[in-house]
């Protein structure tokens, strides 16, 4: 059998859960144009595996008595959960991630998922990393998808510094891509220094058989351990953290190695670290209360380090995890799989806050889990194109489809970046629509103008200013919230102004 | 060859033929191995030898006493890191001397197929019991052996069954028994695993005896529709009906591909395989035997192309080189799967180890060829150097004191990867060290330090991560 078959034969299986490391797919080949890389920023990312209990995390105190009808046993009191708005709530154990909330530098991100809901850890968490439709089998992941645009010249002239830093010892699909996987894994930064040296790389062409490819993936390990173990060492030993990370376990010591390299001056854009232990079927608040603790601790000493050494402005966090859980406990004290769970975003430079709703828990899908408000490839749109500063097309590409950015991170206008100017102005269609009670409103101006956005009844009576100023031309997100207003049920005008330009369109309140 | 004759039997049985299966089915050979195997045929050999039945071992001992028989107890509890390392240096011994037989590799198969982890069961007479049951089946029925792991008390505790009662359901194991022991994702629904669940009511550990039993009224007796089928199921039902389905039997033949061919199943091969387990009613002895002696198998596609796991690499060494197998030796061993990301019976997760480029990572890799270095430089532990004898050894082969055909015969015991003679001269260059090919002997005075040189580069090749 040829290659070629055997890869069709692998999509076409659909019993396997496949997680395949980096296989040059030939079908996902497409020109690369030669862009920028990374504007400087850098993303870290963080895995709690498992499947995170989002109910426990964050928590709905607008709806606790629900809430502690379904969670007899595993319901955090009332007086003992921390308070972030009148409505939402966190984990005691998050407790040190309120500061960070009331200074702007936490948000919230509600009710992430996506369509067809897998509920198994390893397909789930396969879709979470390669960004795939629940139905699709897709052989690399969204990192490494976006470092090989970011990175168009690798393997030929590979970069000075790591493109992606995992700390663990086992490859994550995240950084799989047609060139291999690109990230430089490793435990800690001296030992790693160690253990390569003596290692020789070689440019020998493996033969064309499978075990020939097999071959050429071990060369490309060995080559990229042998290119940056040295530059990781230099950059550990200058970088200075000075926070103390001891109450985040080995959790929190895979952030120090980060704020070290970080600090050290490493332009490394993607940094991976884990945290696992969240597969909670039994006696789950004991695991769920250390492993939170874990988080929150690590957080705030990461963010602190990160101001304190003057990184604060390049640098965003965000946790992710394959599914929340059942709303309902089982009967072991624990929790089943679920579907959707809150992610948070930690940064500087976020538009920090509660985005999106509580879980309704009057309203689950037929499993009894919680409906999802947000696509997490939204999400993934929103750091590749506001934090890295891709193009639509260019995150279209990684994505492979269009995904509605949200409004997470303050846009900071960069004169060295090559703006993207749209080709004219549009106002698109509110998402999500019908809402309650938040939606977004995305426009594109061409040129410099006078913009307003208002919101009408359909009386024709204006309830809401959402913008009132000159702006540059770009694209925008605005937001609309009825927190603000008495309004009720029913249709909505906005209208966009901006120059000559006016359009109106309609959006629907459902309370 | 057609795709049709993927499972024929192969014509030729010559030595890369009796290396390859040896590389796959056993945890390292000699060439003595290879010697013995060619003297017999292609049948007898696989089925007299390799898939032969074997008696049982006996359990493992600490401090003189038996502790695979003591109750689960907090007395005890006291001992258990001691008895843990006694069953992983047990069953390191198992593969270290296990013959002929393809059975250690098959045990190896199932509990990396029925995965648990002694870090979440924490019994480590519970974890013997399981291996015990992996290795009476590991040749057996698969049908008896699902049945038999079902209500297995480690695997009760790991995936929560001895928790899953009538009054309050819990999935775990219902889940994983049709995601990744049998049916497969995308064959089943979530209502078909709430059913499940509930058919699998009703089991819980006695701590004394070591074993499970039925508690009826924690079992949910009322009316279940599982797969299409409805009745009062127990757990004996359930697993009938999943190997009723034609998915099964395809699911079981992909996870032995991966394992024993390649990771990236061909679904061809997988089908032709499938249908002589059915046929077999999920014997798996004959699956076997047809697999081993299958022109695919033997293919240059599957040659070297498997990248050997931690625990190959590491007994592999020991075996070829005879290193010493004491226990401070076997506890470096064991260390030193840790840091390979193989720490025995401890697998990552449920789904267990995914092998293949999974193991390998910027830090793994560097790690084997440490280890590799370090079982030719020596390791000292306490006041003993385990090492191996490089001149003994090098005198093993009859092409001792010729250079070039010495290099030849080393590279393909112990590299099945077809080499290129670049990395030949390389190595070739390696042993003599600047001197003329026709002044090599290993009684010269630096032999020693020629072959050691030569060992360690020999290993440190990609190719000798590929089996």
């Amino acid at each position: 059998m040829k290659r070629r078959e055997f890869l069709h034969n692998l999509a076409m299986a659909t019993g396997v859960t496949i997680s395949v490391a980096g296989i040059p797919i030939k079908a996902f080949a497409r020109p690369f144009m030669n862009i920028q890389s990374s504007s400087g920023k850098i993303l870290v990312l963080i895995q709690l595996k498992g499947g995170n209990d989002g109910l426990n995390t964050v928590i709905p105190l607008d709806q606790y008595s629900i809430y502690i009808s379904k969670r007899p046993n595993l319901k955090i009191d009332e007086n003992l959960i921390v308070k972030l708005t009148d409505a939402t709530g966190v984990h005691p154990a998050l407790a040190p991630l309120k500061p960070l909330f009331d200074e702007g530098k936490l948000t919230v991100i509600q009710g992430v998922g996506y369509p067809n809901q897998n509920r198994s850890h390893f397909r789930s968490t396969d879709i979470w990393l390669t960004a795939s439709d629940s139905d699709k089998y897709i052989f690399d992941g969204w990192v490494g998808r976006y470092l090989l645009k970011a990175f168009p010249d690798y393997p030929n002239i590979p970069p000075a510094h790591p493109m992606a830093i995992q700390i663990g010892s086992v490859q994550s699909g995240l950084f799989d891509s047609q060139q291999g996987g690109l990230a430089v894994a490793f435990d800690n930064p001296d030992s790693f220094y160690q253990l390569v040296n003596g290692i020789s790389a070689d440019a020998d062409p493996p033969p064309a058989t499978i075990a020939g490819d097999e071959l050429k993936f071990l060369k490309e390990v060995a080559a990229l351990s042998v290119k940056y173990a040295s530059v990781i060492k230099e950059k550990a030993d200058k970088g200075n953290p000075k926070q103390d990370y001891s109450k985040g376990g080995t959790f929190g010591g895979q952030l120090k190695i980060i704020a070290d390299l970080i600090a050290g001056g490493l332009e490394t854009p993607v940094y991976l670290a884990t945290l696992d232990g969240f597969d909670t079927h039994a006696n789950q608040a004991n695991t769920h209360q250390t492993l939170l603790s874990r988080l929150g601790e690590s957080l705030k000493s990461f963010q602190a380090d990160l101001e304190q050494l003057g990184f604060a402005d390049k640098v965003v966090v965000l946790t992710f995890s394959e599914f929340g859980r059942r709303v309902t406990e089982n009967g072991s004290l624990g929790t089943d799989h679920g579907a959707a769970l809150p992610m948070f975003l930690v940064g500087k430079n976020i538009q920090a806050g509660i985005f999106g709703l509580n879980p309704d828990l009057t309203n689950l899908d037929n499993n009894g889990d919680v409906k999802f408000l947000y696509d997490f490839r939204q999400v993934y749109a929103t750091m590749l194109k506001d934090h890295f500063g891709m193009t639509n097309q260019q995150v279209k590409d990684v994505l492979f489809k269009d995904f509605q950015t949200l409004p997470l991170l303050k846009l900071i206008t960069n004169v060295e970046d090559e703006k993207e100017i749209p080709a004219q102005f549009t106002l698109s269609q509110n998402y999500p629509n019908p809402f309650n009670p938040e939606t977004v409103i995305n426009y594109q101006l061409s040129a410099f103008s006078f913009v307003t956005l208002k919101v009408y009844d359909v009386l024709g009576k204006e309830v809401a200013t959402l913008v009132n100023e000159y702006q540059q031309p770009g694209e925008y997100n605005s937001q609309f919230s009825i927190r603000n207003y008495q309004l009720s049920s029913g249709v909505y005008f906005y209208q966009l102004r901006a120059g000559n330009f006016v359009e109106t369109k309609k959006m629907i309140l459902q309370k | 060859m057609g795709r049709s004759g993927y499972l024929n039997k192969i014509s030729v049985w010559d030595a890369d033929a009796a290396r390859h299966i040896l590389s796959r089915s056993l945890f390292g050979f000699t060439q003595q191995d290879v010697d013995f195997a060619l003297s017999k045929t292609l049948d007898d050999f696989v089925d007299n030898y390799l898939l032969k039945d074997q008696p049982e071992p006996a359990p493992p001992i600490y401090n003189g006493t038996d502790w695979t028989i003591q109750p689960h107890n907090s007395a005890n509890q006291t001992n258990y890191t001691n008895w843990y390392y006694s069953l992983v240096f047990w069953w390191l011994n198992m593969m270290i001397n296990q013959g002929f037989s393809f059975r250690e590799k098959m045990v190896w198969f199932w509990s990396n197929h029925f995965v648990s982890e002694s870090s979440t069961v924490q019994v480590p007479q519970f974890i013997y019991l399981q291996n015990k049951l992996f290795r009476r089946y590991a040749l057996g029925n698969i049908i008896e052996l699902t049945k038999k792991v079902t209500i297995d008390p480690a695997m009760l505790i790991y995936l929560n069954g001895n928790q899953n009662t009538k009054s309050s359901p819990n999935e775990n194991y219902a889940r994983e028994l049709m995601e990744l022991f049998t049916i497969g994702i995308g064959n089943y629904s979530e209502a078909d695993i709430k059913q499940a669940a509930r058919a699998l009511t009703g089991w819980r550990i006695n701590n004394t005896t070591l074993t499970s039993y039925f508690d009826s009224p924690r079992f949910d007796g009322g009316t279940k529709t599982f797969l299409g089928q409805t009745g009062n199921f127990g757990y004996e039902d359930i697993v009938n009906i999943i190997f009723t389905k034609p998915a099964t039997a395809e699911f079981l033949c992909r996870k032995l591909y991966k394992e024993f061919l390649y990771y990236q199943p061909n679904e061809d091969y997988v089908k032709q395989l499938a249908e002589i387990m059915r046929a077999n009613n999920f014997n798996l002895n004959p699956v076997l035997s047809t697999l081993l002696k299958s022109q695919y198998f033997h293919s240059e596609d599957i040659r070297g192309a498997k990248i050997k796991s931690p625990i190959e690499l590491l007994v592999a060494a020991v075996k070829q080189f005879g290193i010493s197998t004491d226990n401070n030796f076997l506890n470096y061993i064991r260390t030193k799967s840790k840091d390979l990301q193989q720490e025995i019976f401890n697998p990552p997760d449920v789904r267990g180890w995914e092998g293949q480029r999974k193991w390998m990572s910027t830090t793994t890799y560097p790690s084997r060829n440490n280890y590799t270095d370090s079982i030719i430089n020596g390791v000292k532990i306490g006041s003993i150097t385990y090492r191996t004898d490089v001149v003994a050894y090098a005198r093993s082969f009859s092409s001792s004191e010729k250079a070039v055909q010495f290099v030849e015969d080393v590279t393909k015991l112990l590299i099945q990867f077809p080499l290129s003679q670049a990395r030949k001269d390389f190595l070739l260059a390696t042993l003599l060290d600047g001197a003329a090919v026709y002044d090599w002997s290993t009684y010269d005075a630096q032999a020693k330090t020629r072959l050691e040189k030569f060992f360690k580069a020999l290993m440190r090749l990609p190719e000798f991560q590929l089996s």
